[in-house]
């Protein structure tokens, strides 16, 4: 295996030495492009007072490309699917190599504070957000306290 | 020279004319001096280029640009690319705001650099690869974000790797900028990717060029180059592959080219269905015998009881024969508005259903065709080998199948545009003149079949009209047209 980038060294160090308030970001033991992440919900947001669980894993050619991240735990936003997947514009065409871990879960972070129900990734989600937004948000809630709550 | 000849025809008196005719059958016939731009739909001057020849124009181009504005013929090239290569109205802009030109042009950014912060000699950080080296090993695009020299080849190479060129960007958040060819060509060291992006860059130059078009046969080469943009008839002259020259897929007319691509999607989407509702055999209406289609003409005569249809809509032949051809116009029902919405649903699968089938089945037809050229190719052999007239004498057969083939496939293209067509008079000129055309396509294609049979002044008389009526619709309904015709003619005075 090729030597780590001094980049992704540095990034590491920074993201245990400062990290950012509601994340956590932890290398895994065996592979160190791969990090176990949590994010808690945002105040004032549906997800408040849930811990999410997501993976993120940084690619061969990073950070030319960006990094892959994905929820693990499960949750109801119209721009998170089933899977986990997430419609972001900084991870797909907005990518640029000056971006960071640390930037990339923030806008996650921010993300969940306001959802883009005209940019959907979860139709049938997004649907009910626009139509319905207090049913959507109720089923936010519930969603939030039967996955992401005491685990 | 064709004009001169007209003019002194017309000293002499209309006798005088027929007399000389009589001598001089091929230059001096009227016919023959009518500008084909104004009598055939259909005509369009174009060029087959080879890729050297399209980069020497392109690089004209750039010469050309870059010494009027006095920039660098990489500049030049972001200039053309974002305009869609028109020198005179990337000069004009340029000489009333050029700063405005180039920050929407993306070389400039909206708002000016901050100062530069790189001092010389000192440590500096790049954002990137987080390391420390001195301000020499870094460079920045006119943005003025500085990246160091090695993270830019990285970004390079891996932007050029996933097939971008002329787009590549500044690394910087939220920046704009894009990176011009010298610049990227300066920091790649591998030749195979420095070719790489050549041939991308290439690619995306000729597409947005509103005269030039790659031709889309299967790994030709060719470029065409025509004066303008239109939805025309294109012959690739190495692969032979027809196209329409705005939109590079088949040949559409009377169809224009968001219409039939309109139609090709919900075809892919629904012919399923339609597959399935449209089986490919159907039974004799008289005598029910299980039929299944052998050629391409939709005159049937059953085998079984020699009764005559149609294949389309199964009527009796005698009907369409006479003097009116229906089978093609599509009846709505005039009190759907207060139908149930099923029975709505219903009445738009089944007129869909009514175009589609049709637009499938001369697109099957024209594919029956061709087993028709073959039989008449051995049927020729046939005949010159037992000494019934020479190879030449049969040649005939041969233009009426290929003019046949080209009837029928504008007839096909017909069809998606009926569909879209909102019902009033012009759809109503319009599908009667689809049908009129349909009628003679059926006639003539009824008359190759039994080509042993039929005169062959019938026969030819049968083609003539045909070509008539497809060249009567197409000036009719091709999109453009008669604002064309008129600009043409302006030119031509």
């Amino acid at each position: 295996m090729t030597a780590l980038p001094r980049r992704i060294i540095k990034e590491t160090q920074r993201l245990m030495q400062e990290p950012v308030p509601g994340i956590s970001a932890v290398p895994d033991d065996s592979n160190a492009r791969y990090f176990h992440v949590i994010v808690t919900g945002p105040e004032d947001s549906p997800f408040e007072g849930g811990l999410f669980k997501l993976e993120l894993f940084l690619p061969e050619d990073y950070p030319m490309s960006a990094p892959k991240v994905r929820f693990i735990t499960k949750i109801y936003h119209p721009n998170i699917d089933r899977l986990g997947r997430i419609c972001l514009d900084i991870l797909k065409d907005k990518w640029s190599p000056a971006l960071q871990i640390r930037t990339v879960l923030l806008s996650i972070q921010a993300l969940l504070s306001a959802p883009n129900p005209d940019d959907p990734l979860a139709n049938d989600v997004a649907e009910l957000w626009k139509v319905n937004e207090a049913e959507a948000i109720r089923n936010a809630k519930e969603w939030t306290r039967r996955y992401a709550m005491d685990n | 020279m064709s004009g001169e000849e007209y003019d002194s025809d017309m000293d002499y008196s209309e006798e005088d004319c027929g007399y000389a005719d009589y001598y001089n059958t091929e230059e001096d016939c009227d016919i023959d001096q009518i500008d084909p731009s104004k009598t055939d739909p259909e005509y369009f001057v174009f060029d087959c280029l080879s890729v050297e020849e399209v980069e020497r124009l392109l690089n004209e181009s750039v010469e050309s640009l870059s010494n009027s504005l006095q920039i660098t013929p990489s500049l030049a090239k972001v200039l053309l690319h974002a305009h869609n290569w028109l020198i005179s109205e990337i000069v004009s802009k340029y000489r009333s705001d050029s700063s405005h030109l180039l920050v929407i042009s993306k070389i400039k950014p909206p708002h000016p650099p901050e100062p530069s912060i790189l001092q010389l000699g000192r440590l500096q950080s790049c954002p990137v690869c987080l390391a420390s080296q001195s301000s020499d090993k870094f460079k920045s695009l006119a943005c003025g974000h500085p990246f160091c020299k090695e993270c830019w080849s990285m970004h390079f190479e891996v932007q050029i790797t996933q097939g971008v060129s002329t787009g590549i960007g500044c690394m910087a958040q939220e920046c704009e900028v894009l990176a011009p060819e010298d610049f990227v060509l300066n920091s790649l060291s591998r030749p195979a990717l420095r070719d790489k992006y050549q041939q991308f860059a290439f690619r995306d130059y000729v597409r947005s060029h509103p005269h030039l078009r790659f031709c889309p046969g299967p790994n030709c080469q060719v470029v065409v180059r025509a004066k303008e943009p239109q939805a025309k008839r294109v012959i690739c002259n190495v692969c032979r592959a027809i196209f329409c020259f705005r939109c590079g897929t088949d040949y559409h007319a009377p169809t224009d080219c968001s219409t039939i691509k309109k139609w090709l999607t919900k075809c892919a989407d629904d012919s399923e269905t339609a597959n399935y509702i449209s089986a490919h055999t159907k039974d004799c209406p008289r005598c029910h015998i299980c039929i299944e289609k052998n050629g391409g003409c939709n005159h049937m005569q059953c085998y079984n009881c020699k009764h005559d249809f149609c294949w389309m809509c199964l009527g009796d032949w005698k009907s369409h024969g006479s003097e009116y051809y229906e089978c093609s116009r599509y009846k709505e029902n005039p009190n759907i508005a207060h139908e149930s919405v099923h029975a709505q649903a219903r009445e738009a699968l089944k007129k869909y259903l009514h175009y589609y089938e049709r637009w499938e089945n001369h697109s099957k037809s024209l594919k029956l065709e061709e087993q028709t050229l073959l039989k008449i190719k051995t049927r020729i052999n046939k005949k010159v080998m037992d000494s019934s007239g020479t190879w030449i004498d049969w040649q005939y057969l041969l233009d009426a199948t290929s003019l046949l083939a080209k009837c029928r496939y504008t007839l096909q293209y017909t069809y998606p545009y009926a569909y879209y067509m909102e019902a009033g008079p012009r759809k109503e000129l319009f599908e009667y003149q689809q049908a009129q055309l349909e009628a003679e396509i059926e006639n003539l294609s009824w008359k190759i079949e039994r080509a042993e049979t039929t005169d062959r002044g019938d026969l030819e008389n049968q083609m003539d009209i045909a070509e008539k009526r497809r060249a009567t619709l197409l000036k009719d309904f091709l999109e453009n047209w008669p604002i064309l015709s008129s600009s043409k003619r302006k030119t031509f005075f």
